[in-house]
């Protein structure tokens, strides 16, 4: 099914032009102030919901190579770089996308990195507290980490392509505070990331990019991580996890992506992204459009997350997508092709959160009746499972951890060892 | 009413035509269902020769072909070990049918719960959308599901088969320790009756937790040992989809037998049903899936995955 096109949403109040708000024609003089309403939308920074902004860049060891295979600058520069929270400007708004000269870039990416990927970090504030007490898990996300002694990470946003960003976590994140760690990071392409090539979204390009940014990150002693993918980027956590090369590897979470409705859908795919609003005159406007039509339920969601998957597209003064998916169709059934066999898979524990309804494929069918993973089926949600409820979502990814507790003497279950012990 | 179970008969020879009963009947049907089940045993006495049967999942048209196999009730006696809703498209029909049989011949079939008998479970996998689709309202639903809570969770054949849904629980030594447990409540999300109805075996030693999110795995030293404290040959169980419709586990202390042959109308396999003689001889009968008369297409909705 296709969705309604999404081009021609009229706005909610007369702006004294006739044709589409969304066209670069249509585009009024920024800043765009025309609407009370759009205070509603106004775009909200991501401070709130992450402690820390990292750039990762990727060093040009072993690792490397395949990137530099496909990166003819090479790179040897290795610079990490914590920044403080900024303040979103409204004169710089426009900045927000993936322009050098925003956040933290000191130097000309090209010349030093093949590749930066951007994280984040929540909870970093409770990570001692976290250590010492009860909790669970300390999480990272990168969009996953975790176990009992600790670390949650969640390659987060990583995965989520086009609208979604690191900061599709935000909300989780924030939910997760003092129970899980989580690093989120922005996926080749998208977000503040920016490599030399950003059109390469290769599932083996993407798989590289988030082990290089694990490895660059922990070194050979990483924390227990639990790896959390959304959509495209569940398919690159699944691959991830499958490689078996991430040391201390303990969950996996993917987020509403099957094999057998992916590869289905694939062939509509370039309509579906020619359907939706392609310019929005302000970053408020977009913002709107993703809640009215658009793929998200949760506004506050989309005021964090909406900003940077967005450029402003000064030929045409304008906002529109940061990452030109329509240009990469060669790499989408790589994404999915053989998706269920190669989650089924990964020695790790899995859960499958799936938005709506159940809509397994025959490989993933046979897998959760014969209880190799666990499913769940949130009701009343979106695609973006992360950012429509997000509470609910910390809550899954949360219990996900506690359950699978494990210990330094493997799987512990108090109480019954002793009952049963011989 | 011409005989005293005229009606109940005329149910029946509906039902196996794949018929719904109505609202009123229904409800009727359960109240009778309740005073039956209520008076059973969380580990419920049964006497061979009886045929035990796995997982039906709404597949209707397999159940009537397990019939035809495996011979009609009361002609043959049955234990069913749950999941007779869910997934497939007659989820309605086949419990009604299975319940009504009950009602009919109380001492010739038994069910047993399985974890999709529960009102969360059934509100996700779609045995609660089929009830809303096929009566316009949710009142089937709750009759059964209030229903659910009555059904024994496991049984005994001639004291040394041992037949549950799901598996051992680390909670859980003896028989007695379930026989002394309330079952009528929803399914809990965790503890003894919780592991009864989701664990599975597994090549591991020792207990381990669950893949699937509740239950627990247990290994062969697990099984052996129940078997020996409580004297038992064999653990028969259901919960898991095996290729063959039966598989062996454990040295053969443990039997999984699965009768949704075909899963889901789309997973390839076969189903087996498990006959216990008088003389506690086993045969296994596998079959394959009825022949289909255009059963419902399902339409899914096709998710964005770049949006």
């Amino acid at each position: 099914m296709e969705p309604a096109p999404l081009s021609s949403l009229k706005e909610e109040e007369p702006t004294g032009e006739d044709s589409s708000a969304f066209s670069a024609a249509a585009v009024p003089p920024r800043p765009a102030t025309h609407s009370h309403s759009l205070h509603k939308y106004a775009p909200l920074d991501w401070s709130s919901y992450f402690d820390e902004e990292r750039r990762v860049a990727i060093p040009g060891t072993d690792d490397v190579r395949a990137l530099g295979k496909q990166n003819p600058q090479g790179l040897q520069c290795v610079h990490s770089r914590i920044g403080g929270p900024r303040r979103v400007l409204p004169a710089r708004r426009r900045l927000l996308g993936v322009s050098p000269r925003c956040g933290l870039l000191p130097v000309n990416p090209l010349t030093c990195f093949t590749g930066e990927l951007r994280v984040a970090l929540a909870s970093l504030l409770n990570f001692q507290s976290t250590r010492s007490g009860d909790f669970p898990p300390l999480g990272h996300m990168l969009n996953a980490e975790m176990l009992q002694s600790n670390c949650f990470r969640f390659v987060p946003e990583t995965f989520a392509i086009d609208l979604y960003s690191w900061l599709s976590f935000a909300l989780a994140a924030n939910q997760m505070k003092g129970k899980a760690r989580v690093v989120a990071m922005d996926l080749r392409g998208h977000g503040k990331s920016t490599t030399s090539n950003d059109l390469d979204l290769s599932i083996e390009t993407l798989t590289n990019d988030v082990i290089a940014v694990i490895r660059t990150m922990y070194g050979n002693s990483p924390p227990a991580i639990i790896l959390v993918g959304h959509s495209m980027g569940g398919s690159v956590a699944v691959h991830v996890a499958a490689r078996k090369e991430i040391r201390n590897l303990h969950g996996l979470v993917v987020v509403d992506v099957v094999e057998g409705t992916a590869m289905a859908s694939l062939v509509h795919m370039q309509k579906i992204l020619s359907n939706r609003a392609q310019h929005f005159p302000s970053i408020e406007k977009a913002i709107e459009w993703s809640v009215k039509g658009g793929p998200l339920r949760n506004t506050e969601s989309a005021r964090v997350s909406i900003p940077s998957t967005l450029k402003y597209d000064e030929s045409r003064e304008c906002y529109t997508y940061r990452t030109p998916l329509e240009q990469t169709e060669k790499y989408w059934k790589g994404w999915y092709e053989g998706l269920s066999e190669k989650f089924l898979s990964c020695p790790v524990q899995k859960i499958l959160l799936l938005a709506g309804t159940d809509r397994l494929d025959r490989a993933l069918t046979i897998g959760q009746m014969q209880g190799k993973f666990q499913m769940v089926v949130i009701r009343h949600t979106g695609h973006a499972i992360q950012e429509d409820v997000p509470e609910e979502f910390a809550s899954h990814i949360l219990n996900f951890i506690s359950r699978n507790k494990i210990g330094p003497n493997g799987v512990e279950i108090p109480g019954l060892i002793k009952k049963w012990g011989h | 009413m011409s005989s005293p179970h005229g009606g109940l008969d005329d149910q029946i020879e509906r039902l196996m035509q794949c018929k719904p009963l109505p609202e009123p009947e229904v409800r009727a049907l359960c109240e009778k269902a309740k005073e039956i089940l209520m008076e059973e045993s969380n580990v419920q006495p049964v006497k061979s020769p009886v045929t035990i049967c796995g997982d039906i999942h709404g597949q209707f048209h397999d159940l009537a072909e397990l019939f035809r196999i495996g011979g009609k009730c009361p002609d043959t006696n049955y234990l069913f070990m749950g999941d007779y809703v869910d997934r497939g498209y007659y989820s309605v029909e086949t419990v009604t049918l299975l319940v009504a049989l009950k009602v009919r011949y109380p001492q010739r079939i038994t069910i047993l719960r399985g974890n999709h008998e529960s009102r969360q479970i059934t509100q996700v996998y779609g045995f609660y959308d089929e009830c809303l689709r096929k009566y316009g309202n949710a009142n089937v639903w709750k009759t059964f599901t209030d229903l659910f809570d009555y059904f024994p969770l496991t049984a005994l054949v001639e004291s040394e088969i041992f037949c549950l849904h799901g598996g051992l629980s680390p909670s859980i030594e003896t028989l007695d320790n379930i026989r002394n447990f309330d079952r009528v409540q929803e399914v809990p999300h965790e503890g003894p009756m919780c592991d009864l109805l989701w664990s599975d075996p597994d090549d591991r030693c020792g207990w381990g937790i669950s893949p699937r999110g509740a239950g627990y795995t247990f290994g062969q030293d697990i099984s052996e040992q129940f078997n020996h404290t409580n004297n038992l040959r064999l653990i028969a169980r259901a919960h898991q989809l095996v290729m063959e419709g039966f598989n062996w586990a454990h040295e053969q202390k443990v039997v999984t037998i699965f009768s949704a042959p075909n899963y889901c109308y789309r997973c390839g396999n076969m189903a087996s049903i498990l006959e216990v003689d008088d003389c506690r001889e086993h045969t296994f009968i596998q079959f394959e899936p009825a022949p289909r008369r255009g059963e419902p297409d399902v339409t899914r909705r096709t998710p964005d995955y770049f949006l």
